[in-house]
């Protein structure tokens, strides 16, 4: 489903981000990605999503080479990923269904085709009743939920998240890892970068560790020292 | 159109059955598209404003040019079509050598009218008009010459001096006069001031195009966090500065229509006072106003205006924005 080659990343001025780092993701599977901030979670999903491009080595996703995409299809590339962002980057004045309905404005849907889905959506992340709220007047673990509804608002197969739960305390991103947990279960792949080792240890999903762009661990993580 | 995923159904498209359903959704995207940038220009009053003032008048002045010179050249074609050659005949012809003259003009073929003004008629004016009333019956004879107005059959400045020519050969005639190049002057001079018109015409325009690209950069700078997200989210280029393109002809709307109104407020303020200046002149002038052809080409011209001047900013600026 997701397969990196052999994958580096080098910005200029001579900084490695990646080295090359291989690993695949099944389809339907569900894993994390971790490592300290600057060890190369971010660059690992900006390649995924195309925001970078790899400096050597091959993204490929669903057999698909992305170093064949041309910038002209990179919005067609995203549509087919949900992303899902530390500072959830909702739009502040427009409502909760406006922000949720964006990617299927795109897409060009209408009325109420596009209402339903919109509603499943926030049903999914259990925020209907807030359809009608600016952005604003959320917790921060509510706002997050928003950011997972606009995400898979138009059932993409692949969800990445960049640090879902970074600003969010231990119940609330126990409840966040829930959401991922039940779209993964659903048949959704999952790909959650995170520092939080201590609930991705008791989650029990595949865990990837990266080190100064280094792959360090690939497997189950059974104790914090891994590290 | 999916390209990772081959078969999976996404977007409206997509889903839905037949053509005229496709091309429904892509109206009703961009009538929201439309009504929804409006908005965004009343979210934003001030600056709206101002570029909506910079357009209007970049659009009066030239616009007024154009009716002044429309209005001069109605004035100077009413002098164009009379090449009027005054033929001043002798003091001793009698009313059978006019008469013969005249007869003989109204064969020729050059000629297209003949008036004769005989020296008693003319007298009579003179009393009349140069305000000398009474002193004038003082004379002891009509000092004044019987005239022939001769109108040319073409009426072209070449072919009434040739008349002029021929006609200073006949016998009776003292003096021929045709005054043809004040008329080539004023026409030299309309020219003259139509292309000056179109010269300033231009460069205002250039201006407000200037004017209208940096609102709409302004607006997409103000908007860069929601392109962002916007293009996280797999919206292409087109579908972001749609919004950005209808905020111009949105600018373009409402410039030329003030433009319009400030014009039409002028010309009737200015009716009464060229009344008075006709009313003087004893002349039937009446002012031309815009026609609605006029207004139509103004309207899309300023339209015209906005579209480009977003166009030539959002080109540029939303390409230049790149999540990161």
């Amino acid at each position: 489903m997701l397969r990196f080659e052999q994958v580096s990343k080098s910005y200029p001025g001579g900084f490695v981000a990646l080295d090359r780092v291989s690993f695949e993701l099944q389809k339907g599977e569900m894993a994390f990605l971790t490592g300290h901030s600057g060890a190369g979670k971010s660059t690992m999903l900006k390649l995924i999503s195309l925001i970078e491009r790899p400096s050597t080595g091959r993204v490929v996703i669903n057999g698909i080479d992305l170093s064949g995409i041309k910038p002209s299809q990179i919005p067609y590339v995203r549509r087919d990923i949900g992303m899902i962002f530390q500072d959830h980057r909702l739009l502040m004045n427009h409502t909760v269904f406006d922000n949720v309905a964006l990617p299927l404005v795109i897409e060009g849907f209408t009325g109420r085709d596009m209402a339903r889905r919109v509603h499943a959506a926030l049903d999914q992340v259990g925020l209907l009743d807030k359809a009608r709220c600016l952005p604003a007047t959320l917790s921060g673990g509510e706002a997050q939920r928003v950011g997972i509804a606009r995400a898979v608002v138009n059932k993409p197969p692949l969800l990445l998240a960049d640090e879902p739960t970074g600003n969010l305390d231990p119940d609330l991103s126990k409840d966040i890892m829930r959401v991922f947990e039940a779209f993964n279960q659903a048949g959704v792949s999952v790909l959650v970068a995170s520092h939080d080792l201590g609930l991705i240890a008791r989650m029990r999903y595949r865990t990837m560790t990266l080190k100064s762009g280094k792959m360090i661990n690939d497997g189950l993580m059974h104790d914090e020292e891994t590290l | 159109m999916s390209i990772l995923f081959n078969g999976r159904a996404s977007g409206a498209s997509d889903s839905a059955p037949g053509l005229l359903q496709k091309f429904m959704m892509g109206i009703v995207t961009h009538l929201r598209q439309a009504v929804s940038s409006l908005g965004e220009l009343w979210r934003s009053p001030v600056w709206t404003m101002v570029t909506i003032a910079v357009l209007g008048v970049s659009m009066t002045l030239p616009a007024t040019l154009h009716v002044l010179v429309k209005n001069l050249q109605q004035v100077s074609s009413n002098y164009d079509q009379s090449f009027e050659i005054s033929l001043f005949l002798k003091n001793d012809v009698t009313e059978t050598d006019i008469a013969t003259l005249v007869t003989l003009l109204q064969g020729d073929r050059d000629v297209g009218k003949v008036r004769l003004i005989d020296k008693t008629a003319a007298m009579a004016e003179f009393k009349q008009e140069s305000g000398f009333g009474e002193a004038i019956t003082f004379l002891d004879q009509n000092p004044l010459p019987d005239v022939l107005l001769v109108t040319p059959s073409q009426s072209k400045p070449a072919a009434a001096e040739a008349l002029l020519n021929k006609l200073q050969q006949e016998r009776f005639v003292e003096l021929a006069k045709l005054d043809i190049s004040w008329l080539e002057r004023l026409a030299a001079i309309m020219s003259l001031v139509q292309q000056v018109v179109y010269t300033i015409a231009a460069l205002l325009l250039c201006g407000a195009l200037l004017v209208i690209g940096n609102t709409i950069r302004l607006l997409i700078m103000d908007k860069k966090a929601e392109i962002e997200v916007m293009k996280l989210v797999g919206a292409t280029d087109s579908f972001i500065q749609r919004p950005f393109l209808y905020t111009g002809i949105w600018l373009g709307v409402f410039g030329g229509f003030l433009a319009f109104l400030v014009i039409e407020l002028m010309l009737f303020w200015l009716r009464g006072a060229i009344a008075n200046v006709t009313q003087l002149y004893q002349s039937g002038f009446s002012l031309n106003v815009l026609t609605l052809q006029e207004f139509g080409i103004l309207m899309l011209i300023a339209i015209g205006l906005g579209l480009v001047g977003s166009y030539l900013a959002v080109r540029s600026h939303i390409k230049a924005i790149e999540p990161c």
